[in-house]
């Protein structure tokens, strides 16, 4: 009876393999179809093949398409003379319109992504408040969206793209041309674009434009929002949409030009030999250690919350009042994430779009390496796998990731967003404990610090092995980093974070002083130890809660 | 003193800046890795070290 069994079993299994290896032998087309199939391929298409493209009748199509095959067929290619029929021309142009659709759908979805980050900022930001700031909080992280939007409107764009010349996945965006530009060094320095004042002046009133605008917005957006994490608790309302005002109009789109408008960073490769220029893919360093900066300039300026600092300059540390939406606000970002680096493409036909695959796997690797590599420190070093570091990790893996996710293989992924969560956590530590400056949600160190180690992390590990249309910035050749044989596009990517420190850390600094000067950018003790909800929004978050207020 | 740290981290820029005029990817390299770390001493030995002159935890 058992060897029955036995056999039974044998044979079932047997059975199960056979079908289980079936399909791949039916899917593999014998060598003479392949041979033939090829050279049908190289054949080229005439006029009679495509009057002759079978199309469904209509009467068919009356009954219903329930399996689709009767939908998208060659009926459906635009034609130019209803009379001639479909024509070689008509085939090319329905074509090449397809392309270009498929990206600005992908540009589109992926900034609408995006722009969903802005809620992932603001429960980030909210939760690690006190409850008695949650309205000012979460006010800032929504008008900073309206008042953001305006001025980049007015000419933030301008100054960053109006003169980016051609994005041929956009279908050449030609309106953009006019970057102004100085001579040095006996080069062209590009400093800033002039076309594109309310999406109107010089063409710029474009399908192509308008697509680039929006996944351009959103991103000054994410960088403009990070200052307010670091001023939480403490910053005036007035000054804040002051400042916010002025980042999207002139602070971010100046470094956007340099790094990715056709300024004279981009181009430092095709003028002074330095790899491929300097290289931000989704903007480590543009958009994160920007928004990083600018929050440094301004926590300075504010100085730390009563009560952050003991009178021996010790730090106390400041609960956060929901660490819920803390979590909940890390992982909408990492969700967003998604559009953010993958979008960066700006399509997924043509030019390397297929490498979007590769740039969300990478993005997804370093994210869960910060994660685990905070989480990890903290551990060991305090006791306790504390949740908001663990969070910072998680962001840190993906801040840094952000500009080399397009030209690195998934080890360094790994590597990048590993060093990325110990890094933040050193950093939080200094920031607050040797520099006494206090950022309630870590923002100097997530996109400062982070940011930074990003756009140097490219001229490490960027392998070679990309192909975004066989250049980059103008120079022939795929992005290769210094592990990988190109010392120069390290120097590249130092370039570009002595600019970050010092000329965009200066110019956020400078805005901030006048304000301070002319608005003030703190808050009165009084309305501080209240709470900024009632003296500065009118309203209180939570007003069923019995909130202390502290003396 | 807030001022001469302004002056110190954009001279850090220009230091880098500079490097531009010279040929050899090492010498640019330790070049600009010296502006640097000017624009960092600029931020934080003298800007941050204005601001802690005087800080909120040592008033009243």
């Amino acid at each position: 009876m058992r060897k029955r069994l036995l056999k039974l079993h044998c044979l079932l299994l047997l059975t199960f393999l056979l079908c289980a290896t079936l399909p791949s032998f039916s899917q593999s087309p014998p060598a003479s179809a392949a041979a033939s199939t090829s050279a049908s391929a190289s054949k080229p298409i005439t006029e009679t093949d495509l009057a002759n493209t079978p199309v469904p009748a209509t009467d068919a199509r009356t009954k219903g398409d329930a399996d689709g095959s009767l939908t998208g067929t060659a009926s459906d290619v635009s034609v130019s003379d209803a009379k001639k029929g479909i024509t070689i021309a008509d085939l090319a142009n329905q074509v090449g319109q397809n392309k270009i659709a498929i990206n600005f759908v992908w540009t589109l979805i992926t900034g609408f992504l995006v722009m969903f980050m802005q809620l992932g900022f603001a429960l980030l930001e909210t939760g690690l408040a006190r409850a008695k700031n949650a309205n000012h909080t979460m006010m800032m992280n929504l008008v900073v969206y309206g008042v953001g939007m305006l001025a980049y409107w007015l000419i933030g764009f301008t100054i960053q793209m109006g003169g980016v010349g051609a994005i041929a996945n956009l279908g050449g965006t030609p309106p953009l041309n006019a970057e102004y530009a100085i001579t040095l060094f006996g080069k062209p320095f590009g400093l800033f674009g002039q076309h594109g004042l309310f999406l109107m002046h010089g063409g710029t009133y474009d399908v192509g434009v308008m697509v680039l605008f929006l996944f351009q917005m959103v991103f000054m957006d994410t960088g403009a929002t990070i200052p307010t994490g670091a001023a939480a608790e403490r910053w005036k309302f007035s000054a804040f949409i002051v400042t916010s005002f002025l980042f999207a109009a002139f602070t971010y789109p100046l470094f956007a030009n340099w790094a990715w408008g056709g300024g004279w960073l981009c181009n430092l490769g095709a003028n002074f030999g330095l790899g491929k220029g300097y290289v931000d893919f989704a903007g480590s360093g543009v958009v994160h250690a920007v928004g990083g900066l600018s929050a440094l300039a301004i926590a300075m300026i504010l100085g730390p919350r009563i009560g952050k600092f003991t009178r021996n300059g010790r730090p106390q540390a400041i609960l956060a009042h929901d660490i819920v939406i803390v979590l909940t606000g890390c992982l909408i970002l990492a969700f967003g994430w998604f559009g953010f680096n993958p979008g960066s493409t700006l399509g997924a036909s043509g030019n390397g779009g297929l490498r979007i695959g590769s740039i969300a796997v990478n993005t997804m690797l370093a994210s869960a390496t910060g994660l685990l590599a905070a989480m990890l420190y903290m551990w060991i070093v305090y006791r306790k796998p504390d949740a908001s570091m663990t969070g910072n990790g998680f962001l840190a893996g993906l801040v840094a990731i952000t500009a080399p996710c397009a030209f690195v293989n998934p080890v360094g992924a790994v590597l990048i967003g590993l060093l990325a969560g110990v890094l933040v956590c050193i950093s939080v530590s200094f920031v607050e404990r040797v520099l006494k400056i206090d950022d309630p949600v870590g923002a100097v160190s997530v996109h400062g610090v982070c940011g930074i180690w990003g756009v140097i992390s490219v001229g490490l590990f960027a392998d070679g092995k990309s192909n975004y249309g066989g250049s980059w910035n103008g120079v022939n050749g795929s992005v290769t980093g210094l592990l990988y044989g190109d010392a120069s596009q390290l120097v590249a990517q130092l370039f570009g974070v002595a600019t970050l420190l010092g000329f965009v850390f200066v110019m956020s600094f400078v805005f901030g002083f006048v304000i301070d000067l002319l608005v003030g950018q703190r808050v009165s003790a009084k309305s501080e130890l209240q709470g900024l909800d009632l003296p500065e929004m009118g309203a209180v978050a939570y007003p069923e809660f019995e909130l202390k207020a502290e003396m | 003193m807030k001022i001469a740290g302004v002056l110190v981290t954009l001279l850090g820029f220009i230091v880098s800046l500079l490097s531009l005029h010279l040929n050899s990817t090492g010498v640019r390299l330790s070049v600009v890795l010296f502006g640097l770390a000017l624009s960092l001493f600029g931020i934080i030995g003298v800007l941050n070290r204005a601001y802690l002159k005087n800080p909120i935890w040592k008033k009243g």
